[in-house]
């Protein structure tokens, strides 16, 4: 058996899932301490995956093959190119940052770790397998933790939350499902869910385009694209501190990923013909997530919105066709991982603070907590793109895509831009600035040892990418040229693919 | 006058004979020995009973054979049927230990009920003979009728088994109609030949145009009614729910799990292997069973407040599932349809193990209210139920996900992709109620001032247990017993 | 004579048909012979000469159930036993001892019959 380091930063994390269900649960700081432990070994053990990859090259690197269900010609394959291995990186650094932030769990906190852990396994699944059974079982394996999460440590209307984004993600995921088979038997006389195997299978148009339609919906539920995102505003909300920043940074980014690794290539005939539509959604998102971004009341709403908005960008950047909207849209969704990720972070600490997401309730906290405002604001100029920090890397490569492919489409993306920067620094006056709304206000602590601890490497990382891109580039290019060749190739075959049948 | 004096080879019942004997043997031996002596060695004779009736199912896999004048058939794909039937009767028979003695119910003939039974359904799967097959239905279908009233003193029971009973004997007339009118149509009840010159209905059916098949046709569609019945598809799916819910969750577990695979085995062994040749005669009818069946079992089921009667509805949505891997009527459907049934057969016995655990003495505790924060209390038991829910489900790491992937895989490897998106839209509305459990379960705290979720006996835990690892396994490792699945290939004349 | 399968189906409907004709002719043949004079006894229920007493709809004591059952039982051995006495001798030891399984196993429902008290009145 030949395992890289990808396979043991996927699986690290179910040991450590089993190392939490060993310790007694009346043992909360044991607890904690272990499910942390667990995530760093999993962080260093993902570093070797950054250092056995070799920078430059298109293809799959650290692959691993494993027969087995030959029968139905089932493997288990995983490997990486330049796209997946900053999303595997970007869940292994968060994750042990989610466990800090998820100090104020302090009922049913085993459960809660073994969750969020085997979250963890399948978020970085998804992101390395290359055997479309494998893929589906990591796709679908995320649900479950995710749903739990939400379900039992989330605030209100957590119920309502949970189901809703159970369902909405399973009719889309299902759909995929019977597009999956499809795809398989379509593939020739032995059948295979073999990634690289299917790509290029010959289809007839009209199944291409209802194929790509059965991925589409389960990505575009996922991304999201409007109108399928009315999940998104209640999950975020609702979900406990480190669910909705493993929710935005990572679980949307399947759904991105999955576009561009899947319904794409496999059929990029019918995603040509589509091209206009999706940057149409995506356009709308990015103008409808910010507008109503901009009136929310909620701050976790306000930052839930604008991921729609964000994820347009993302989107909007993959679909143009040019390598730098590509790279730019893998890029941001880095980025937004890890701003959005630290917004997030930013309201937990508030929430557990003073009990309320209301912005009305704040105002004036400045003066009390000058540390958090002055990471609060810094997070948030590197969310609306601020030049020097890693947003405007990606938003700019992303622009610049799009005005070489469709250049029109520029103004209204452009225009997403300036309602970013209303609607973030406009909460953060109103939060930050200002007269307090209550005393509690002006006795709130300002960030503690842990909440820096926690911050620190996000604000880091988003100096450094925002400085010196070039590392992440260099490995992102390769793969993004590829990506963007996909999209030019076509695989019809008249009539072809399909088999007997009424 | 010369008589064929058919030639004695038992190697195709030998199972149902042990069984019947075995079944026997208790009733005698308690009969004999009374209440005087304690009743321990009633399950482990049971056990007996069934182990060895699935070793005698075991040793003539890949044995090809007419039996007993052509009446049974002793092929791979009724080997798969009967060791899956003998492992449903093994954990139905422990879990039974436990809820009888839990409810002080006479435990002698409900062994003997349920090895009779298991010997019914296992005689379905192997019947070459429409008459063996009517035999088979009954033998089955009266030890259940008894089985749903089992809990005598209970008037649910009592309305569930009778309704049970007189839809059950509707539904036999039907089918017995049909072989009427297949004997008019073809002048035998023989499903395959046993010589050059005999005749049969596979013979009949495959002789080319030519043959008049009107009479045929109506034959086989009154059968698909009367087995319609016994797998619980809609429109003929009224009895489920009220003798899911009166009858003692063991008999459910059991009726879930054996009377849909033995009815199943029986409708594909006649539709997919006999009548192949007039698949697009059966085609449209069975599609709309499917359809109806997928449809209606999943969204009534989403109003349901009882837990058994949920799992009632879910078992005929189920049915659904299974009828697609059917309808493709190729060797993944068969093999796939298998799988699915095996595997949901485990599945549903373990959840009927945990409702029967969790419903207490008396069975008082199904509806969904009793269930809140039972994760709290028995995390153990409600752990397994959820992941009972999730296989239910479909979702992935569970069994329940790869036999939908292969019944699903089946049907667009025919053709029919829309039958496939019509099926997964019905599991999407099935996944809210299983959601809705888990939400009670694990999301809402426990009432206070309410008794706790009561816990079970080794036995029925050690059955949860049993079923839980299944399902995870086949979920993961599902190579061995898919491949298995593809082997229990029909009989083939001269094969 | 109707040929065909469905031909047979009309030979047996023109014989319901006679047979239902000759009920209805002879009773109304019977009717213009014979006298007619009502009276009360005439009007009760027949019952196997005991005058109807009380409702129709009485409990039956559940032990006629289990006789009537256990009479059909023996009726049908009774039964099964005639045409295999004809063949016995030609199908020799095999038939006999398929006999002997049969009434074996009913003789083991007797006994469980009488182990479980059923064959005592009260």
């Amino acid at each position: 058996m030949d395992l890289s380091w990808l396979d043991a930063a996927i699986f690290a994390p179910l040991v450590g899932a089993v190392a939490v269900a060993i310790v007694p649960s009346r043992n909360l700081s044991t607890l904690r301490l272990v499910a942390l432990a667990s995530t760093i070994m999993t962080f260093l053990l993902s570093l070797g995956i950054l250092v056995d990859f070799e920078a430059g090259t298109p293809g799959f690197q650290l692959t691993t093959s494993l027969s087995w269900i030959p029968e139905w010609g089932v493997g288990y394959k995983t490997g990486i190119d330049g796209v997946s291995l900053w999303m595997v990186l970007l869940t292994t650094f968060l994750m042990p940052l989610a466990v800090l932030a998820s100090w104020s769990i302090t009922r049913r906190a085993k459960a809660y770790f073994i969750f969020l852990l085997a979250l963890q396994t399948g978020m970085t699944g998804v992101f390395s397998s290359l055997d479309m059974f494998l893929f589906y079982l990591f796709w679908e394996a995320t649900l479950i933790p995710m749903y739990f999460l939400i379900g039992m440590w989330g605030y209100d209307r957590r119920i309502y939350a949970a189901m809703k984004f159970f369902l909405f993600t399973l009719v889309g995921s299902l759909l995929m499902l019977a597009g999956i088979l499809f795809l398989y038997f379509a593939a020739g006389d032995n059948p295979t869910f073999e990634y690289q195997a299917l790509l290029g299978t010959p289809l007839a148009l009209d199944a291409q385009r209802l194929l790509f339609l059965a991925f589409f919906a389960s990505f575009a539920v996922k991304v999201p694209l409007v109108p399928l995102h009315t999940w998104l505003p209640d999950a975020h909300t609702e979900a406990p501190t480190a669910g909705s920043v493993m929710l935005a940074a990572v679980l949307l980014k399947m759904g991105a990923y999955g576009l561009i690794r899947f319904a794409i290539p496999f059929f990029p005939d019918a995603a040509r013909e589509l091209v206009p539509l999706v940057m149409t959604l995506a356009i709308i998102g990015i103008l409808y997530g910010a507008l109503v971004a901009l009136v929310q009341k909620d701050l976790k709403r306000l930052i839930a919105y604008s991921s729609v908005a964000h994820l347009g960008f993302i989107v909007l950047g993959m679909f143009v066709g040019t390598l730098q909207g590509m790279s730019g849209g893998i890029l941001q969704m880095v980025n937004h991982g890890l701003s959005t990720g630290a917004l997030f972070m930013l309201v937990g600490a508030l929430y557990d603070r003073r009990h309320t997401r209301l912005i009305a309730d704040y105002g004036g906290l400045a003066r009390s907590v000058p540390i958090m405002a002055g990471v609060f604001l810094f997070v948030a100029l590197s969310s609306l793109g601020l030049p020097a920090l890693n947003g405007f890397v990606g938003e700019f490569l992303v622009l610049v895509g799009t005005f070489f492919g469709y250049r029109w489409w520029v103004i209204p993306a452009a225009f997403g831009i300036v309602l970013a920067a209303i609607y973030l620094l406009w909460a953060y006056q109103r939060v930050f600035h200002g007269e307090p709304a209550t005393e509690a206000n002006r006795a709130m602590a300002d960030l503690n040892v842990r909440e820096l601890v926690m911050l620190a490497p996000i604000v880091a990382l988003i100096i450094f990418i925002g400085v010196y891109p070039k590392p992440f580039l260099d490995r992102i290019e390769p793969s993004a040229e590829r990506l963007v060749q996909q999209l030019k190739q076509s695989s019809v075959v008249p009539g072809g693919g399909v088999a007997e049948g009424p | 006058m010369e008589m064929d004096i058919p030639r004695i080879e038992l190697a195709g019942i030998a199972p149902e004979i042990a069984l019947t004997v075995a079944a026997l043997v208790i009733l005698v031996v308690h009969a004999v020995l009374g209440n005087r002596f304690s009743t321990w060695y009633l399950p482990y004779l049971a056990t007996l009973g069934l182990v060895v009736a699935g070793a005698l199912a075991v040793i003539v896999w890949d044995v090809n054979d007419l039996q007993l004048s052509g009446m049974i058939a002793l092929d791979n794909f009724a080997t798969f049927v009967k060791v899956s039937l003998a492992v449903f009767g093994l954990l139905t028979v422990w879990l039974g230990r436990d809820y009888l003695t839990r409810d002080r119910l006479e435990e002698s003939e409900f062994y003997a009920l349920v090895l009779f039974a298991v010997a019914g359904m296992m005689l379905m799967a192997a019947a070459a003979d429409l008459i063996v097959m009517f035999l088979a239905l009954e033998t089955f279908s009266i030890a259940l009728y008894v089985l749903v009233a089992f809990k005598r003193r209970s008037t649910e029971a009592q309305e569930s088994a009778m309704k049970y009973f007189l839809l059950g004997a509707f539904s036999s007339a039907f089918f017995l109609f049909g072989i009427a009118l297949a004997y008019g149509a073809v002048g035998t009840t023989n499903l395959y030949s046993t010589g050059p010159e005999a005749d049969s209905l596979f013979r009949f059916a495959s002789a080319g145009p030519s043959t008049d098949l009107d009479l045929l046709v109506l034959a086989m569609g009154l059968i698909i009614v009367g087995l319609g019945f016994k797998i619980a598809a809609v429109p003929f799916h009224a009895w489920t729910p009220d003798a899911y819910q009166g009858a003692p969750s063991p008999v459910t577990g059991f009726m879930a799990a054996g009377s849909k695979i033995a009815g199943f085995a029986a409708l594909i062994r006649v539709l997919d292997a006999i009548l192949f040749p007039l698949r697009w005669d059966w085609r449209p009818l069975v599609i709309g069973i499917a359809v109806l069946t997928m449809i209606v079992g999943s969204v009534l089921a989403v109003v349901q407040e009882d837990v058994k009667r949920m799992l009632a509805y879910s078992s005929i949505a189920h049915a659904g599932f299974v009828l697609v891997g059917v309808v493709a009527a190729n060797d993944r459907g068969v093999s796939g349809s298998l799988f699915y049934l095996a595997t949901y057969g485990l599945t549903v016995v373990g959840s009927f193990a945990v409702v029967s655990i969790l419903a207490g003495p008396g069975e008082h505790r199904t509806r969904l209210t009793d269930y809140r924060g039972a994760f709290y209390q028995r995390p153990l038991l409600a752990g397994a139920l959820t992941l009972f829910l999730l296989a239910l489900a479909g979702v992935p790491v569970t069994s329940g996900f790869v036999a939908k992937l292969v019944v699903f895989g089946a049907a667009i490897e025919s053709g029919y992709w829309w039958l496939v998106v019509i099926g997964v839209l019905a599991s999407a509305i099935a996944a809210f109620f299983y959601l809705r459990v888990l939400v009670v379960m694990y999301m809402q705290e426990p009432i206070e001032g309410v008794e706790p979720a009561p816990s079970g006996g080794w036995l029925a835990n050690g059955v949860v247990a049993i079923t839980a690892a299944t399902t995870i396994v086949f979920g993961l490792a599902w190579g061995p017993l898919i491949d298995a699945a593809e082997h229990a290939r029909f009989f083939v004349a001269g094969g | 004579m109707p040929k065909g399968y469905f031909g047979q189906y009309v030979t047996i409907g023109i014989f319901g048909l006679v047979g239902l004709a000759l009920v209805v002719v002879t009773l109304q043949l019977a009717r213009l012979v014979r006298p007619n004079v009502p009276s009360p006894e005439k009007y009760t229920t027949y019952e196997s000469g005991i005058d109807p007493i009380g409702q129709g709809w009485v409990h039956t004591n559940v032990r006629y159930y289990i006789y009537a059952l256990l009479f059909v039982i023996f009726d049908v051995e009774a039964i099964f036993l005639f045409p295999w006495a004809i063949v016995f001798e030609r199908l020799g030891t095999q038939a006999f001892i398929e006999m002997i399984i049969f009434i074996g196993i009913l003789a083991l429902a007797l006994l469980y019959a009488i182990r479980k008290k059923v064959l005592e009145w009260l």
